[in-house]
């Protein structure tokens, strides 16, 4: 039987064709079938607890990203809220303060937002000098269905005050020891114009894992802001304060050197995605004049991606990608490439997206010492015969 | 090596789906360790228990095993834990320090995510 690539996220060729092929160069019949669970539908953990666990590339292949495989990002081993007691208190610079529970969400005017979810250290392992944090490489980021209410309904439902600047965010999950908590804000002018308290993921209740029974949604922005398991939320003057405010989830202003630490007042906080593609399917080899296909997602805290390209030299040269027609403003695209290679040899494939905004993925990501928005071209080796 | 149990439990399923032939009954049960399952320990030494006793109490040992930090880094990190709980005698912290440096180290290869079962739907 050949040895199967180990299946770790550098898998990239990994694939339901190549397990039936393994499973059929053993088998004495030539009708085999896969063993009963799908063994494909898998995640790459990278912390028992709290759960870290990073998707796959090869199962971020279509538009949305299923719940099941849906990458998995706790800060501490959370305390999931009873559905049924749950309430959502609304407090802070309003009128009316109040106490909502999962059915008085329900009842109100519903709305969707199909859009991308990435951890903020998304490709933090990939950061040269290597930074500390939970190491992911490409799959802290999965595009999902969300459904809910507008953070702008609730909140006229209960009278936001003129002077509220920023949206003071809480949930139920609880620091262990002396770990100060996780509190957080965003601006209001942003959850107002597309914010959404969701209680669905992709058509399903949302799973406790990823935040149930109510999370914050914040279209094109990283996952720092999507408070799980949310329980109030609270409109006030001043930003939040406190670690994760302060210190945590800070972006240089500008680029540095490669390793030297950012000063406090060299950061700002990490707010919009950074336009970025990734490639998700790849042959391992291709012929001379013989067309391959190349796939892979592409988004941005832009509202759209316009285009993707792929270069065989090194991004000297850049030939379009086609994009898929399914679209929704900062949720990604998937887009396909037929490369048709011009000479034999190991063969270096790069990608890179534009943005509705002109911002092009660049080919090194900023450094900086949190390892935050990696977004530098990715790459596949393939080895082309004449 | 412990890291790598679950890409073992992996090939097995692979060596599995080889021999089960179309109309087998009984769907088999998904033999990936579910996701949230510790699978890493601390490397055997004397400073493991110093390291369970520090660590443990918040997160499992995988996090600190996929860290590949030079000595500088593990110093901020141990010292940043300490602050917030982790429990560290002060005359074991240059002994947990010298003991991450040397196994979780810039060089540290040894670190294999566990390949889990998604959560059940």
């Amino acid at each position: 039987m050949p040895e199967p690539p180990e299946p770790t996220i550098e898998s990239r060729g990994w694939t339901r064709r190549r397990l039936f092929a393994a499973a059929a160069a053993a088998a004495t019949t030539a009708v085999v079938r896969l063993p009963g669970p799908d063994v494909r539908r898998r995640l790459i953990q990278m912390n028992g607890y709290p759960i870290d666990a990073e998707t796959p590339l090869d199962l971020l292949t279509s538009y949305l990203t299923p719940n099941d495989v849906f990458f998995v990002r706790h800060h501490w081993n959370p305390t999931f809220p009873d559905a049924a007691a749950w309430r959502l208190t609304v407090d802070g610079e309003v009128e009316r303060p109040l106490s909502l529970s999962l059915a008085d969400l329900r009842a109100m005017p519903r709305a969707s937002a199909t859009c991308v979810l990435q951890c903020a250290g998304n490709g933090r392992a990939l950061h040269r000098p290597i930074v500390p944090g939970v190491q992911w490489k490409y799959g802290a980021v999965g595009n999902a269905k969300w459904t809910g209410v507008r953070v702008r309904d609730l909140l006229e439902k209960a009278g936001l005050k003129a002077g509220a600047r920023h949206l003071h965010t809480f949930g139920t999950d609880k620091p262990p020891e002396k770990v100060p908590p996780f509190h957080r804000s965003v601006e209001l002018d942003k959850v107002r114009e597309d914010g959404l308290i969701a209680f669905e993921m992709n058509g399903e209740p949302l799973p406790q894992l990823h935040g149930g029974p109510a999370r914050l949604v914040v279209p094109g922005w990283a996952g720092d802001h999507w408070m799980k398991w949310l329980d109030r939320i609270s409109p006030q003057t001043a930003p939040q304060t406190g670690f994760y405010m302060d210190v945590g989830y800070r972006y240089p202003k500008t680029p540095g050197e490669p390793g030297v630490a950012f000063k406090p007042e060299e950061m700002t906080p990490v707010t919009e995605l950074f336009v970025k593609s990734n490639i998700t399917e790849a042959p391992a080899g291709a012929r001379v004049g013989t067309a391959a296909t190349i796939r892979g997602f592409a988004f941005s805290g832009a509202p759209d991606v316009t285009k993707v390209e792929v270069s065989d030299d090194g991004g000297a040269t850049w030939s379009p990608a086609a994009l898929g027609k399914d679209h929704d403003p900062h949720a990604w695209r998937l887009w396909s490439f037929a490369y048709t290679p011009r000479k034999a040899g190991k063969t270096t494939l790069h990608a890179r997206a534009t943005d509705s905004r002109g911002a092009v993925q660049p080919r090194d990501a900023v450094w900086n010492q949190s390892g935050y928005l990696y977004n530098a071209w990715p790459s596949v080796e393939i080895e082309v015969s004449a | 090596m412990k890291g790598n149990w679950g890409s073992s439990v992996f090939l097995l399923a692979l060596a599995g789906a080889a021999v089960r032939l179309s109309g087998s009954p009984a769907p088999e049960p998904n033999p990936l360790p579910l996701v949230g399952t510790q699978l890493g320990e601390f490397p055997a030494g004397p400073m493991k228990v110093v390291a369970d006793q520090a660590c443990l109490r918040c997160h499992s040992a995988d996090m600190v095993r996929q860290q590949r930090l030079t000595e500088k880094q593990w110093t901020a990190e141990v010292t940043k834990m300490a602050g917030w709980g982790a429990v560290v005698p002060e005359d074991q912290k240059a002994g947990l320090i010298a003991y991450f440096v040397e196994h979780f180290g810039p060089d540290n290869d040894s670190f294999r995510p566990v390949v889990a079962q998604p959560p059940p739907r």
